[in-house]
This record gives C-alpha cells, sequence and structure tokens, in this order.
C-alpha cells in the first residue's frame, strides 16, 4: 500500500473567535479524481489555502505522499509537485502566456532540463499555442482558465489543487475543460482535487466527494452515495430532495 | 559589439535579437563630442551629467521598473557610493579604483540588511519604510561631522588631472566614463530582463501570490534585485562623486534626489531596458533649455516645474513612459 498523494490530518484553523476548520482528515489516492464540496461558509477555502501553504493551520498536519509539508513554504510545494490554480484567475498580466508557463515550469525542472520543449508541450496540450505570445487580459476567460492550469502542470506536477476552475464558464466551456483535466489525470497520473459549486458537473469527473459543513467533513463517498446522504441534503438544501438536483448560488467570498 | 542585442541571451522574442543601427549614431555622437568642433566644456558638462543621470535612473529601473519595488530610498545607496570612496580617498588615500568597489560592498550589505527588514512588506509600507532609512542615512551623514563633513558635506581632495585619483580638469574623460557606465548597465539590464531571474523578477513584480504558486522564491527574488539595483547606484555614484568631485547630506538622501533617481525611467518607460537612456536624455535637454530660458527670464527652478509637468504628462497620458509610446504605434 502506497501512502496517500495527498492527507490532512486533523486540520482545525480558528480566525480569533471563528472557528473555520475543525478536526478536519482525508486522503486523497494516488491518481484519484477528488471533488471537495460545500457551502459558503463551510471552510473550503481555508483548507485549501492550508493545504497550498498560503496558510498555517492552528493545529494538525498535512502529509504529501506521505511526508509532513505542514510548515512548507509555497514555493517548495510547488516544486515539490503540489500545484494549484486560483478562485479568481492570478496570472501574470505583463507576462505573455508563453512567459507565464515558463516561470513554473523553470522553478521546477532540473537544471539543464529542456524548459522550453516543456513550455511548448503544455502549451499544446491545453490547446494555446495559437495564443502562446498574447497578453492575459487579450484572450478568453476559458483560455486565462486554461494558462493558469497549463502554470500549474507545467514542469513537475503529481497534485493538482483546482479552486473553482469552472466558475465563470458557459457550459460547453466548462465541459471542454473537464475533458481536458480528466485527460492529464489519465495520461500524466496526475491526482486531482477539485473545489467547486456546481455540482452537477463536478458529479462526472469526480470518483470521490468530501462535503465541508459548518468548519468539518459531514461525508466522503462517491458521489451517488454523498448525493443521498440525509445530512448532505440538509447542509445544502434544508429539504429532502436530492442535491444534485440543484445548482448551488456561487460562493463569492473567501470562506 | 558591444550592443544589447548581442548581449541578450536566452530571450524570449528571437526577432527582436537581430542587429539593429540606429542606437549607434547617438553612441557614436556622444563618443565624438570632445574632438568636435565647437563643443564647449559645457555642453560636455551638460553630457556627463545625463550620463550619470542615465546610470542612476537605469540602477533604480532594476528594482523598480523590473521588480515592482517602489524604492523612495536609493539616495541611500548614491550617498554610500559617494561618501565611502571620498572618505577612504581623503583619509586615508586609497584611490578609487579601490574605493568605489568599497563603495559598492557597503551598498549590498547595508541593501542586504535594509532588503531583509522591509522587502516582506507590501508595496506601500516598503516605499514608507525606505524613506526611513534614506532619513536616519540623512541625520548620520550630518552627525558625524568628523568622518562625512556634516551639512557642509565631503569635498575631495583634487589632485588636477590624476588617472590615480581619476581625477579630471576637463569633463571630456568622464564622458567617455560615463558612456561605459551607460552602455554597461544598458547590457545589465537586457541580460536580467532575458533571463530565469528576470521573468521571475517580472512575475512577482505582477502578482507575489501567484508567482509563490509557480514555485518562485518571493523574498530571495526581491531581495536579490534590490542588492543588484543598490550596488550599480553605489557604482554610478562613485561615478558621481569623481565628477563633481563633492558629496553633502541633502544630494545624497535628500527627497529631490530620491525623486531625481527615478525620473529616467518614469519618463522613459518603466522596466525597459531603453527606457532611463531616452527618459534621462529627455529630461536633460529639457532642464537645460528651460533653465537657460528661466535665468533670461530672471526665474530660478522652472526645471523643477518642468519635471513635475513631465512626469504628471506622462503618468496621465503615458503610463508606459516613451518606449510604451512608441511600441503602441
Amino acid at each position: 500500500m502506497t501512502a496517500p498523494a495527498l492527507e490532512v490530518r486533523g486540520i482545525a484553523k480558528r480566525f480569533g473567535g471563528l472557528i473555520a476548520l475543525r478536526d478536519v482528515s482525508f486522503s486523497v489516492r494516488q491518481g484519484e479524481v477528488m471533488g471537495l464540496i460545500g457551502p459558503n461558509g463551510a471552510g473550503k477555502s481555508t483548507l485549501f489555502e492550508i493545504v497550498s501553504g498560503n496558510l498555517a493551520p492552528s493545529s494538525g498536519q498535512v502529509l504529501y505522499f506521505g511526508e509532513d509539508c505542514t510548515s512548507l513554504p509555497v514555493h517548495r510545494r510547488r516544486r515539490a509537485g503540489l500545484c494549484r490554480t486560483f478562485q479568481k484567475v492570478r496570472l501574470f498580466e505583463s507576462l505573455t502566456v508563453r512567459e507565464n508557463i515558463a516561470v513554473a515550469t523553470r522553478q521546477s525542472l532540473p537544471p539543464g532540463g529542456n524548459w522550453q520543449a516543456e513550455v511548448d508541450r503544455v502549451l499544446e496540450r491545453l490547446r494555446l499555442g495559437k495564443q502562446a505570445e498574447r497578453l492575459p487580459a487579450q484572450i478568453t476567460l476559458a483560455d486565462r482558465k486554461r494558462v493558469e492550469i497549463g502554470r500549474a502542470i507545467a514542469g513537475h506536477c503529481r497534485v493538482l489543487l483546482l479552486d473553482e476552475s469552472l466558475s465563470g464558464l458557459t457550459h460547453d466551456e466548462a465541459e471542454e475543460l473537464i475533458v481536458e483535466i480528466m485527460a492529464l489525470n489519465r495520461a500524466s497520473g496526475i491526482t486531482v482535487v477539485v473545489v467547486e459549486h456546481v455540482l452537477s458537473v463536478l458529479a462526472k469527473m469526480v470518483q470521490r466527494l468530501v462535503v465541508l459543513h459548518n468548519a468539518t467533513v459531514i461525508a466522503d463517498g462517491a458521489p451517488s452515495e454523498v448525493a443521498h446522504d440525509p445530512q448532505v441534503i440538509q447542509a445544502y438544501l434544508g429539504t429532502r430532495q436530492s442535491a444534485f438536483h440543484t445548482r448551488v448560488v456561487p460562493d463569492a467570498g473567501n470562506a | 559589439m558591444p550592443t544589447g542585442a548581442a548581449i541578450a541571451t536566452q530571450s524570449f522574442a528571437p526577432p527582436r535579437a537581430r542587429l539593429r543601427v540606429w542606437p549607434l549614431i547617438p553612441l557614436l555622437l556622444v563618443a565624438l563630442l570632445p574632438v568636435l568642433p565647437g563643443v564647449n566644456n559645457y555642453i560636455l558638462a551638460v553630457t556627463v551629467r545625463a550620463l550619470i543621470f542615465i546610470a542612476l535612473g537605469q540602477a533604480w529601473n532594476i528594482v523598480a521598473g523590473i521588480g515592482g519595488l517602489l524604492s523612495l530610498g536609493h539616495g541611500v545607496f548614491l550617498g554610500l557610493g559617494c561618501y565611502v570612496t571620498g572618505i577612504l580617498f581623503n583619509d586615508l588615500g586609497v584611490p578609487p579604483w579601490l574605493g568605489v568597489p568599497a563603495g559598492m560592498l557597503v551598498a549590498l550589505l547595508v541593501a542586504a540588511v535594509m532588503g531583509g527588514m522591509t522587502l516582506r512588506m507590501r508595496g506601500v509600507f516598503f516605499a514608507l519604510a525606505t524613506v526611513a532609512v534614506s532619513l536616519a542615512c540623512d541625520q548620520l551623514a550630518r552627525h558625524y561631522v568628523d568622518l562625512t563633513g556634516g551639512d557642509n558635506g565631503l569635498a575631495l581632495t583634487f589632485l588636477g588631472d590624476s588617472l590615480w585619483a581619476m581625477q579630471s580638469r576637463t569633463p571630456a574623460p568622464f564622458v567617455y566614463a560615463g558612456m561605459v557606465f551607460v552602455v554597461a548597465f544598458y547590457g545589465i539590464t537586457r541580460c536580467i530582463l532575458a533571463s530565469r531571474f528576470g521573468l521571475e523578477m517580472r512575475a512577482v513584480r505582477d502578482d507575489e501570490v501567484a508567482a509563490a504558486a509557480a514555485g518562485v522564491r518571493v523574498f530571495r527574488t526581491k531581495l536579490l534585485g534590490f542588492m543588484i539595483s543598490a550596488a550599480m547606484t553605489a557604482l554610478a555614484g562613485g561615478l558621481y562623486m569623481q565628477y563633481y568631485q563633492a558629496i553633502d547630506p541633502e544630494s545624497a538622501f535628500g527627497l529631490g534626489q530620491a525623486i531625481q533617481l527615478q525620473l529616467p525611467a518614469l519618463i522613459g518607460g518603466l522596466g525597459t531596458a531603453a527606457g532611463p537612456i531616452l527618459g534621462g536624455a529627455l529630461m536633460t535637454v529639457l532642464s537645460e533649455a528651460t533653465n537657460w530660458g528661466a535665468t533670461k527670464l530672471g526665474l530660478v527652478g522652472v526645471d523643477i516645474l518642468v519635471y513635475g509637468l513631465v512626469l504628471l504628462l506622462v503618468v496621465l497620458w503615458a503610463p508606459g513612459g516613451i518606449v510604451g509610446m512608441l511600441r503602441r504605434r
């Protein structure tokens, strides 16, 4: 049994008197596609920032392939292959698409590695070839999200954390992006953790769902099981309707 | 040939790497100035002043233009370059050939400490912190009268024409020294822009959080950029000292100087290699022209007014500076 790609153990986070996370634990198998959902204020964003290294937990541990990385700075996690996107796309706006991806490529490729070829490979893989010399302001939102994913997977990536990468896209754009993300997962064996609000979309991609509510995990299992979990239905809708038959209002703030 | 195009290493835009002839024309013109007929010491002096102004602007451009760190305290490094060179020469007889590198070394150390303390702060707070350091240096320079000459400043012991002491009765040698500085600094800027380090600095300038998420060591990148810029400023400060032969607290650490250091890059184009050269040249010409006109009319300090006006115009209508305007067309 190999170590899980990612494991959070007893994570808690307090902001003053506010408890954002309370004893959150789960693990993600290597190669798995996992969804992390929860209503507004459930603690998804906080958890995401703790895993990617921008926030330190009040207690608990983050393990990356069995090794404790709780106190590892962000750039070291990225270089080790723990990569992320942002809820609101954050690109280097004065750098071209190619340069955006080159920044990350040159960080996580071993010295002497052919970074230019790697940048080309990522551009091709995400169908950004034509946009390569453009500035981020000159491309569509869907492509901006692609660039961000490209920047995340460039060089060395083993676990990809996607923070609402599908939000704001049209149905077709979202479907396309899902296909590409699934292809990354299958072809490169990248483990994917998706934070999303649109549950119906998420159900198609993930093998497992973890549901956060009121700062703690209330369900963890296959999407079909979780969807019929009374607690989840209660948390999302307050009724006994299945959670997947509706869309939840997008979260505007950082819960 | 020492053009930037030949120096650029791994450029992202290969088409730009072809050799262009037109930048060589002003270079040649400046190089021939001392031997051209009808060129007097006034014109040479203005040229040297412009070259020093440009070199200082190029140094500031590294940290502020490429790195996006609004340092208002670069006068500290100019002052260190001047004072260290001057004190070593006057008190210990150390020639500037050693004094200037010593000044650079001191500037590097101060930049490391100053950067270590301030570079984790965000934007405005960093800028304010650099102002505070300038004020502290100003007070120190005024307090230690024996060492620095206090309020009156420090004048180099003048030995006449001497290569050993880097001194000259005419500005002509400084035209060449200034040119070497400007061309070398241009080359350094081009190299940084084309390098991995330059890419990291630009990424950090655009978005620190995203840069860290892309694997960039944000703090280290900023510190390194700050130190390189400080060393370049102190080096140009050495030239400043040898040319002007004197330094005082106001000229080194004053707010006026801090603003002067920023003008070439701001007006020419932040973060570009050619920007400070164009901006510095334009500002010098403007300032001389207005001063000449103002003297005729009996007005004083009009050049400062013109600086302010031009800066305002740039901020309002051409945030990319001269280079930005040229590129847009």
